[in-house]
């Protein structure tokens, strides 16, 4: 690796930092007028998402300068660390809203199941990397992953926190997809995961309402259906233009979640089918450059890292607006760089940062 | 190099995936905004948007002389936002000071402040000081709304012409429900948006659709006139203490109601307080038998089919016979005997309508019920007062003879009192039928006309001709015949009495009569026609003692407020001679017996009181032959016949039952030897005979179906 460093992937700046700069406009106009009435302080989310961007930014500055070699020799520490965070919440997390995610006092507090989501990439990368000859073979290249994929879920889902644990399998699975695995293969795990969160629905009461509330929401639109109305509601107020920024009528307590998980609900209210298409834009550039940047990465493991960060960020994205646009489930998953979320977002640029590490190394400028 | 093509060819196909994908939401994305959008923004919108009515103003009712009769005013109304309430917590303390200045149960004013609702009336239409009152307070989510209140300036005046409007200003009685569209306006509306606590958004979507007020109704009552008509009511209910009475007045050219009032009445102002027994415009809703004043309709379709002329002669032994039945004069005791066709009017002689009623039916069957029908009997007046009754006609085909002769004299059927005052303004109004008018224009609430509603002729029922000999006739009632009491110095009046007792269940009830006075004044340009009908009058029951003088009173005034100048003819500057018009013979009552006496003074229309226990009338003041006013009261001395050696006088039994024939011929020591069942129709010895006490009288009864009559 005696590649000389360039310079970092210009697009990929562009587009997380308009999608971040949409994000804090758009979490400070969803959440003003409620914080107003129940903080008292209509900037309580604009002043710490803003904060959050500064420090992500320091994040990404640090992990873009820090050669993503150098990664592959502290990847297995960093993923058992991690691991043992997971653990750990379970047994002494904070809780909210019926599940234990959060670790640590107040606003030094971060969820584990955000750092693992980067740990596991960079440890499957690793992983894949060194036996991408074995790849073809299921049990001896496809099952280590998927078990290591099984550990990290069955934890994940010990808090209880279903979106993200849908996340870090698909992320695990597309990166299959990516290191050459065979399509029977994938085919056959995709099965298997589709049973898998079939039964995981089926076993808890709630996740079924939510599915059927998925199938037909108008059927129960004050409980089960609540969210996902309320969403398309906002959705379809915003026409071409949308209402106007700060004139969303739904974030005035009619839509949940508003200026985390359904963030882009008011987007597409106050901005308009516009505001909505110019996100879905942003990400597929984010997409475009990002694997642009593993197919000019000059290792496999390069390749395989900058393919996991793209595809971990924007598979989350896509189920997020899915969820969003009623397409699918609600599953409980932020929106990557736009929904309000401090230690997520620092997580998501420090991904960015070391994708940009990767791009500084490409061969095909 | 191999796996490395291989994951090469595997990322560009991700790529192809997620950005596939990613198209796809944008797809998605633009269905639900393009597609849906409307349906969804408007779903989006019903869920925010609160709609808070505003009430149009409700139109005001005049007088035909633009006076106020009904009038919406101002008043406030307490609302609140339970939710501004609840984000308030002062609950407790904001129930505490409403409860205290609206006098209101505390726990009352706490559920309805604290309902899980976006708006709630806690009361509506409060007493004047006590919006002002609660604005004060300044209280948080509680509002003091302005609406507006029906306002009824006069109190019970046309109390069931107007009747009232609600809590929601909604018409519900009279000509507030009547005319409900044209006075009620279209309500406007608030849609305020609220979020989803039920908080008003600031800034938010306001549309205010603005009311549209209600158009004025100019009615043809004429509030003075309404205004005599309540006071006479007030007089005769106090003087008779009938159950309930009613008085029209119609200017007979127009068909417009000049004034209608009924008793019992009520505020309606207050209407809750009132039983809703008298909310019921009985002028319009009760039907009841007209009796004698009947009889113009009777004579006006006699004239017209010529089936008499004014001077033909009658001749009425005291009653007349129809097939197997006998209807008896009222006179009975005392027949008329000999007179004129005018006279038999005048007399309201039962016998000589009976007989005109059949000369009719003889000349063509079915002509009297044609006229009856024509003068619009049977049929609803279209006045437009909810309620009106058809009255009650015998179906055509059951017709019998014997039905015919008692409708002639205004038994058999039954009319509302609009329908009577109706019928003798055709005959007032040279024969034309019109339309009764309540209504004559609509306006808008800036005054101008928006709809005008002209008099209308039904039809012609008689010739102008017949009408006015009939007017002339009912002249001769007044100043002549059995309607002294209506008399007005000044003015020619004509008119017509009636007393009918009332119907009940099989048969007529004892005691209960419908004592009534129509005329019309004055005869040679009648402005107004005007009926009197006391329902069940305590005491003396004739239509002549009881509803003609308060005709006289309403009409008296009514002319004089229309200015119609009074006329004295020679008698009437002659007061005395205007006195002697009114003076009546008082009757030869000694020896008579009490029963047959006090109808004699009654039927001459004067009163009497009994003194002393007996029988007979022994003595009486003033003596019999002596001239004195309309309802003097005549003192009867009752006692026993004195027994001149032993001997009595017989008296005449004729039509006395047996029992009351066996109680008088006992008291005077006689026996009854009943022959037959029935009413007494001849006695042996004849009456005034001189008989020794203890002799036997022979008394014939007849079980004849008699006609129960009445007059006049």
């Amino acid at each position: 690796m005696r590649i000389r460093r360039g310079a970092p992937d210009f697009a990929i700046i562009l587009s997380v930092m308009l999608l971040i700069s949409i994000g804090i406009i758009m979490v400070f106009s969803s959440s003003a007028v409620t914080s107003q009435q129940t903080l008292g302080d209509p900037y309580y989310f604009l002043k710490k998402q803003a904060l959050w961007a500064v420090l992500g930014t320091i994040a990404m500055y640090i992990t873009s300068h820090f050669d993503y070699f150098r990664l592959k020799r502290i990847a297995n520490p960093i993923f058992y660390i991690c691991l043992l965070f997971l653990v750990i919440v379970l047994i002494i997390g904070s809780s909210s809203k019926g599940a234990t995610r959060w670790l640590g006092i107040g606003s030094l507090s971060f969820q584990p199941s955000e750092t693992i989501k980067l740990a596991m990439v960079i440890f499957l990368s690793k992983i894949l990397s060194k036996k991408h000859g074995q790849i073809k073979s299921f049990s001896k290249g496809v099952l280590p992953v998927l078990g290591i994929m099984a550990l990290v879920c069955v934890l994940i889902m010990g808090q209880p926190d279903l979106g993200t644990a849908i996340v870090v399998a698909g992320t695990t699975v597309l990166l299959l997809m990516a290191a050459g695995a065979k399509f029977g293969h994938l085919f056959l795990i995709a099965l298997a995961g589709v049973g898998a969160v079939g039964l995981l629905i089926l076993v808890e009461p709630y996740r079924m309402e939510r599915f059927i509330a998925f199938l037909n929401p108008w059927a129960d639109p004050t409980d089960t259906g609540f969210q996902t109305i309320q969403s398309l509601l906002a959705l379809g107020s915003g026409g071409l233009f949308g209402v106007g920024l700060g004139a969303s009528r739904q974030k005035l307590y009619y839509l949940p979640e508003k200026h985390t998980d359904f963030i882009y609900a008011i987007i597409g209210e106050e901005l308009g089918f516009l505001g909505g298409m110019l996100i879905l834009l942003l990400f597929i550039i984010f997409a475009w450059r990002g694997l642009k940047t593993a197919l000019g990465a000059p290792d496999n493991f390069g390749s395989l890292l900058a393919a996991g960060i793209t595809i971990m960020i924007t598979f989350q994205a896509i189920i997020n607006i899915g969820v969003v646009t009623g397409s699918l489930p609600v599953t409980g998953i932020t929106l990557p760089f736009i929904s309000y979320g401090g230690s997520s977002l620092l997580i998501t640029m420090a991904s960015v940062g070391v994708l940009l590490n990767i791009s500084r190394f490409s061969s095909s400028k | 190099m191999n796996t490395n093509i291989l994951m090469r060819k595997r990322i560009a196909e991700l790529f192809l995936l997620i950005a596939g994908i990613l198209f796809l939401l944008i797809f998605r994305l633009g269905w639900l905004q393009f597609v849906r959008g409307e349906e969804l923004q408007q779903k989006a919108l019903d869920n925010r948007l609160r709609e808070v009515p505003v009430e149009a103003k409700r139109g005001v009712i005049f007088d035909r002389n633009n006076n106020e009769l009904a009038v919406s005013i101002s008043a406030d109304s307490i609302g609140v936002f339970p939710a501004e309430i609840k984000h308030s917590g002062k609950a407790e303390e904001i129930a505490k000071k409403l409860a205290e200045i609206l006098q209101m149960p505390y726990d009352k004013v706490y559920s309805l402040i604290t309902k899980n609702s976006s708006f709630v009336w806690v009361k509506r239409k409060v007493d004047f000081e006590v919006g002002p009152q609660i604005k004060q307070l300044n209280l948080p989510g509680v509002e003091v709304i302005e609406e507006s209140q029906r306002y009824y300036p006069n109190g019970i005046l046309a109390a069931h012409l107007l009747g009232f409007a609600g809590i929601d200003n909604q018409g519900l009685e009279g000509l507030e429900v009547t005319h409900d569209e044209i006075l009620s306006g279209k309500k406007g509306k608030i849609l305020i948006e609220f979020d989803a606590t039920n908080r008003e958004i600031p800034e938010a979507v306001h549309r205010y659709i603005p009311p549209e007020d209600g158009n004025s109704i100019v009615l043809t009552i004429d509030e003075t006139i309404q205004y005599i008509v309540e006071r006479e009511l007030d007089n005769l209910i106090a003087q008779t203490q009938a159950k309930s009475a009613t008085i029209i007045v119609m200017d007979p050219k127009t068909g417009g109601i000049l004034a209608l009032g009924n008793r019992p009445t009520y505020d309606p102002n207050k209407y809750a307080e009132s039983s809703q027994d008298t909310w019921r415009n009985i002028a319009v809703s009760n039907s009841y038998e007209p009796g004698s004043t009947f009889k113009i309709i009777t004579a006006a379709a006699s004239l017209e089919e010529a089936v008499t002329g004014i001077n033909d002669r009658f001749y009425d032994p005291g009653y007349i016979k129809v097939g197997d039945r006998r209807i008896k004069c009222w006179r009975s005791h005392n027949p008329h005997g000999s007179q004129t066709f005018v006279e038999g009017v005048q007399n309201s002689c039962n016998p000589v309508f009976v007989e005109l009623g059949l000369r009719l039916e003889e000349k063509e069957k079915g002509l009297f019920y044609d006229y009856i029908k024509a003068f619009g009997f049977g049929q609803k007046t279209g006045v437009g007062i909810r309620g009106e009754a058809t009255g009650i006609m015998i179906p055509e085909d059951q017709l019998k003879q014997i039905n015919i002769a008692t409708i002639a004299m205004g038994q058999s059927i039954a009319v509302t009192p609009l329908q009577l005052v109706r019928a003798v303004s055709a005959v007032a109004n040279g024969g034309k039928l019109m339309k009764p008018r309540l209504v004559q224009e609509v306006r808008d609430k800036d005054g101008n006309l928006v709809q005008e509603f002209p008099p209308e002729v039904e039809r012609q029922v008689i010739s102008a001709e017949t009408a006015n000999k009939v007017c002339e006739i009912l002249e001769g009632v007044v100043s002549k015949g059995t309607g002294r009491n209506a008399y007005i110095p000044g003015y020619r009046v004509g008119g017509k009495t009636g007393t009918a007792q009332k119907p009940g269940p099989g048969g007529y009830m004892q005691g209960k009569y419908v004592a009534s006075f129509i005329g019309l004044a004055p005869v040679n340009d009648p402005r107004v026609v005007c009926l009197v009908v006391v329902d069940e009058p305590q005491g003396i029951y004739y239509g002549g003692q009881t509803a003609a003088p308060i005709f006289k009173k309403v009409v008296e005034d009514s002319l004089r407020y229309l200015g119609v100048t009074p006329q004295y003819d020679e008698g009437d500057k002659n007061e005395k001679g205007s006195e002697a018009a009114k003076q009546l013979a008082v009757p030869e009552l000694v020896g008579l017996p009490i029963v047959q006496a006090t109808k004699a003074i009654q039927a001459a229309g004067l009163r009497y009181e009994i003194q002393g226990e007996g029988t007979f009338v022994v003595k009486q003041t003033p003596a019999g032959g002596a001239k004195v006013s309309a309802g003097t009261k005549v003192i009867l001395y009752a006692g026993e016949q004195e027994s001149k050696g032993g001997k009595v006088t017989i008296p005449d039994v004729t039509g006395l039952r047996i029992s009351e024939t066996a109680l008088l011929l006992e008291a005077l020591g006689l026996e009854l030897i009943p022959v037959g069942t029935g009413e007494a129709v001849e006695q042996d010895p004849i009456p005034l005979t001189e008989v020794p006490k203890g002799s036997k009288i022979k008394v014939i009864f007849k079980d004849e179906k008699v006609v129960e009559t009445l007059g006049p």
